[in-house]
């Protein structure tokens, strides 16, 4: 048996935070090739009952992902990454991606963990619930 | 208010429908723009050992042929989305991606009153035929009308 990796649960990663704004939008819109409206057109974001453009939900699964690999490093790498949903982003203002180890353990022979995380608006509510599992390099 | 299902048969048949498998490098632009768009950078978009970031996930799946259902109700959001890798995807190598439609459910009552839930995946497979990566979502109809105001779910 391998030792276990130095994590230990209950360990909070960094936070990140950021603002994305309309051009990191934009730049995602092109990346994956979708536009709906209500992202980048504050009028049809309205039209919507929402105060400005939305934040894409896939934009934050990556941003979680960022969060997860800049307390990761080179220790290892993302084996599964989940983002549900649970209130709307509005593009421009602040937002936090936090988490925490919620358990180490070995399977298939490999070192892993389990982390759950959330991405809170400004009012410290989670938008996003997340969850992900790592694997350690032996 | 809906109180009878829309998953007829001819709905539920639709469970299972795959598009066309289609070819997807893993290239250094791709690594680099989705660098770029969730980092805000691409220093390290390709490590020493060739590995990339998972994040070129987002450039590589909407090269996969994306399965249509029907608009059974008149609004839609996105649930939930995740990505899954059995290893890190390496700089060059050619992956054959293929959508599904890989199940629909439905729910009655709640904060968005009668709604469809229709999940979907690309699969990633290398040159030995083993899944290499998945990106799955779950998209929700419903119909605003019927949803009453609340925070979350």
């Amino acid at each position: 048996m391998t030792a276990l990796p130095a994590v230990t649960e209950g360990e909070e990663l960094p936070a990140l935070e950021l603002t994305p704004d309309l051009g990191q939008v934009i730049r995602f819109c092109g990346l994956t090739w979708v536009f709906p409206a209500f992202f980048y057109d504050v009028e049809a974001a309205r039209a919507q009952g929402m105060p400005g453009t939305l934040l894409p939900g896939p934009l934050k699964l990556g941003l979680i992902y960022r969060a997860i690999d800049d307390w990761l490093g080179d220790r290892g790498f993302i084996r599964h990454v989940r983002a549900a949903h649970r209130r709307p982003d509005i593009t421009g203002r602040p937002i936090t991606v936090a988490g925490r180890v919620a358990r180490v353990y070995e399977e298939d022979g490999a070192q892993r963990a389990d982390l759950e995380l959330a991405v809170l608006n400004e009012r410290g509510e989670p938008s996003v619930r997340g969850f992900a599992v790592v694997q350690f390099h032996p | 208010m809906i109180d009878q299902t829309l998953l007829t048969d001819e709905v539920r048949a639709l469970v299972g429908r795959a598009g066309e498998p289609a070819p997807v490098r893993v290239t250094r632009r791709a690594a680099e723009r989705a660098m770029d768009v969730y980092y805000g950078h691409h220093n390290g978009a390709v490590a020493t050992d060739g590995t990339v970031k998972g994040v070129v996930l987002a450039a590589l799946e909407n090269e996969s042929e994306s399965i249509r259902y029907p608009d059974l109700l008149p609004d839609g959001l996105l649930i939930s989305n995740e990505w899954e890798f059995s290893r890190p995807l390496r700089l060059d190598e050619e992956l054959i991606v293929q959508s599904r439609l890989v199940d629909i459910n439905e729910r009655f009552g709640g904060r968005f009153g009668y709604s469809l839930y229709f999940r979907s995946d690309a699969e990633f497979r290398d040159s030995t035929g083993e899944i290499v990566a998945r990106s799955v979502r779950t998209m929700m109809q419903y119909d605003a009308a019927s949803a009453r105001d609340g925070a979350e779910e």
